[in-house]
């Protein structure tokens, strides 16, 4: 799930970025340190949508650089227990599948697929209904239940399942 | 029985993520709407009853029992059975230290780590067991067995770019200005600063050898080389997808180990040239004669001769060791398929893999002459033991019926007692080829000098 919210980070500057441009200096850097990351609490940083405020700058002892704290807008996502997500497969194999929500890693195990899926190994290793209408491999879109989270310093891992009414693939690259 | 009292209604966890999580859930506790009016007529409110319901789904049976005394006997049961699916979770495996099945953090961590496959992918004994039990009936169904192979002098041959010697200097030129027998199979990886030598008919080997079994990669170097490797043997990624198995997944250290293949030993073949690192599966094996392209290889195993870099020459294509192993492969597969009786899934690939082995030096009686020392028993010689894993017959004594002796020197009595019947005299080296070759090699190409013995008479 996406959240909108503001957080606060200290801003250590070095004092060449200082003068007129300093405060897009600032921001640039603050772009360049946050989005991407990931934290236990809020979960990933998509994007910084804005500026709310920026303090009075505090010289730093000794090594001339100063710390600004620096209030900002920006998009998080972090999975929920429960929640629907979609999701593009990475990786199939006998275990089930591996796939991807931008950042976040989820398995489904084979145990999670419904039983009229069977894997058929290969080059192209796949899950495929006994009729061969549906098919998971790897570049599907798949629409998948959250059962479990585990929001890491640097990463997100989540358990999957598609064993469930109107989870499954939703768009198939074999057939585009 | 009112709310406040209730042990379940308590409003200490009530973070975010809960909330949601009860949110979403709230459609399956709609389909018992008489318990419903009930506690909609004890509290009087139906938001607060729907959220005790929910509450409720997650407490184990026993908060269960205090508290739907009130309710009828349907509605307990149906809570019961629900905590009861949740706690005969075996888990089965974790991603992330979570179970994969019902998603529940697992604190201590438990079976055989998958890294190979993917990072933080870990599954139990018995998940593996079901896995390897479903994967082997698709597998015999699709004329499949499994094939482990290792890379270094098995596959190929590396070297540090840094340890080449002069006269393999001519190896660095532009690959247009190679000979033709090194085009496509010399490779130079700047980044790794190493440079890699494939096998002389490694293409036709994988090609043939994918359609007989499911392949993966073992090899004691790391991850980034062996995924590296992998790429040069397989670049459009058809025979190995995610089986690249590197020392960084194995379980024990020095070792290698089929706990980390998910192919039932008994249909399991492994190619590699050290049998010290399979020693729990030695029935498995198949030992392949060490590949040295490089003069650094060969000087690791000290050998001091000129490798074949530096006398610019290679080994054979149709006659080198991957023809001969992968002929060796077809007429195992074949035993396998189609010459042995009984349920597919009870055949066993090591036991053809004796047989075959035993057919090698069949009707052979062998004797050892100053081979063995006399202060060991006879019968714990490694080439004792070989011979006898191939099939022949080995004696001390001096009889008719020998057809073969084995010697160093062509002076010991035993050597001319052989020449004198008109028995073979052969090489050690005999008996090693046929181990390596699969097939009894021709005598005349081993045979036994007298040199050593006219020095020690002079």
């Amino acid at each position: 799930m996406f959240f909108h919210i503001v957080l606060e980070r200290n801003m250590q500057l070095h004092p060449r970025h200082f003068g007129r441009n300093l405060r897009e200096n600032l921001v640039a850097k603050l772009m360049k340190d946050v989005e991407g990351t990931c934290s236990g609490q809020h979960g990933f940083v998509v994007a910084i949508t804005g500026i709310e405020n920026i303090g009075k700058g505090l010289i730093r002892d000794g090594t001339g650089f100063v710390s600004f704290p620096v209030k900002y807008q920006c998009v998080v996502f972090r999975p929920f227990k429960g929640e629907i997500l979609e999701a593009v497969v990475t990786m199939v194999n006998k275990m089930g599948f591996f796939a991807e929500a931008g950042p976040v890693q989820i398995f489904v195990s084979n145990h999670l697929i419904p039983d009229d899926m069977e894997f058929q190994s290969g080059d192209m290793p796949n899950y495929t209904t006994s009729d061969g209408s549906v098919k998971i491999q790897k570049d599907s879109e798949v629409r998948l239940k959250i059962i479990g989270t585990r929001v890491d310093a640097t990463e997100i891992f989540c358990i999957g399942t598609i064993k469930d009414d109107f989870l499954g693939v939703i768009n198939d690259p074999a057939s585009v | 029985m009112s709310l406040a009292e209730s042990p379940v209604y308590s409003s200490s966890s009530d973070d975010f993520a809960g909330l949601l999580e009860r949110e979403l859930e709230s459609g399956s506790s709609e389909s018992s709407p008489v318990e419903e009016d009930k506690e909609a007529d004890d509290n009087g409110s139906d938001v607060e009853s729907e959220s005790r319901i929910k509450r409720r789904k997650v407490e184990n049976a026993e908060n269960l029992e205090e508290t739907s005394g009130s309710t009828s006997q349907g509605f307990s049961e149906q809570k019961s059975e629900v905590s009861a699916v949740e706690d005969m979770c075996a888990h089965p495996g974790s991603f992330g230290d979570m179970c994969f099945l019902c998603g529940q953090r697992l604190n201590e961590q438990s079976g055989v780590t998958f890294g190979y496959i993917h990072k933080g992918l870990r599954l139990n004994n018995d998940e593996i067991d079901r896995l390897r039990n479903t994967d082997i009936k698709k597998s015999l169904h699709r004329k499949k067995l499994y094939l482990v192979l290792d890379l270094d002098h098995t596959l190929l041959n590396s070297t540090q770019l840094n340890h080449m010697t002069a006269e393999e200097e001519y190896l660095m030129s532009p690959t247009d200005s190679l000979p033709d027998v090194l085009k496509g199979s010399l490779f130079r990886l700047d980044l790794m600063r190493m440079m890699t030598k494939l096998r002389p008919f490694i293409r036709t080997f994988l090609k043939e050898a994918s359609e007989m079994f499911e392949m993966y990669v073992y090899t004691m170097g790391d991850r980034a080389y062996a995924l590296e490797m992998a790429k040069l043997l397989d670049p459009n990624k058809e025979y190995f997808g995610d089986r690249v198995i590197s020392r960084d997944d194995g379980t024990l250290k020095n070792q290698k180990g089929l706990d980390i293949v998910l192919g039932q030993e008994s249909a399991v073949l492994i190619l590699d040239d050290t049998e010290n690192a399979w020693a729990k599966h030695k029935d498995n094996l198949i030992l392949m004669e060490r590949y040295h392209f490089f003069r650094s290889s060969c000087h690791q195993f000290g050998f001091t001769c000129e490798s074949l870099s530096e006398m610019k020459t290679d080994e054979s294509e149709p006659e080198g060791a991957l023809a001969n192993v992968l002929d060796l492969l077809k007429r195992i597969h074949k035993i396998f398929f189609n010459e042995l009786g009984g349920n597919l899934i009870d055949r066993d690939v090591r036991q053809v893999l004796k047989t075959v082995r035993k057919e090698v030096l069949k009707g052979c009686k062998v004797m050892f002459s100053r081979i063995i020392p006399s202060k060991v028993p006879a019968d714990n010689h490694h080439l004792w033991k070989m011979a006898e894993q191939l099939g022949a017959i080995c004696s001390t004594e001096v009889d008719s019926s020998v057809t073969h002796v084995v010697a160093l020197d062509a002076g010991t009595e035993k050597s001319r007692w052989a020449v004198k019947q008109k028995k073979f005299l052969v090489h050690p080296g005999w008996v090693e080829a046929a181990n390596y070759m699969w097939r009894k090699q021709p005598e005349e190409k081993f045979p036994v000098t007298e040199t050593k013995s006219k020095t020690q008479t002079q």
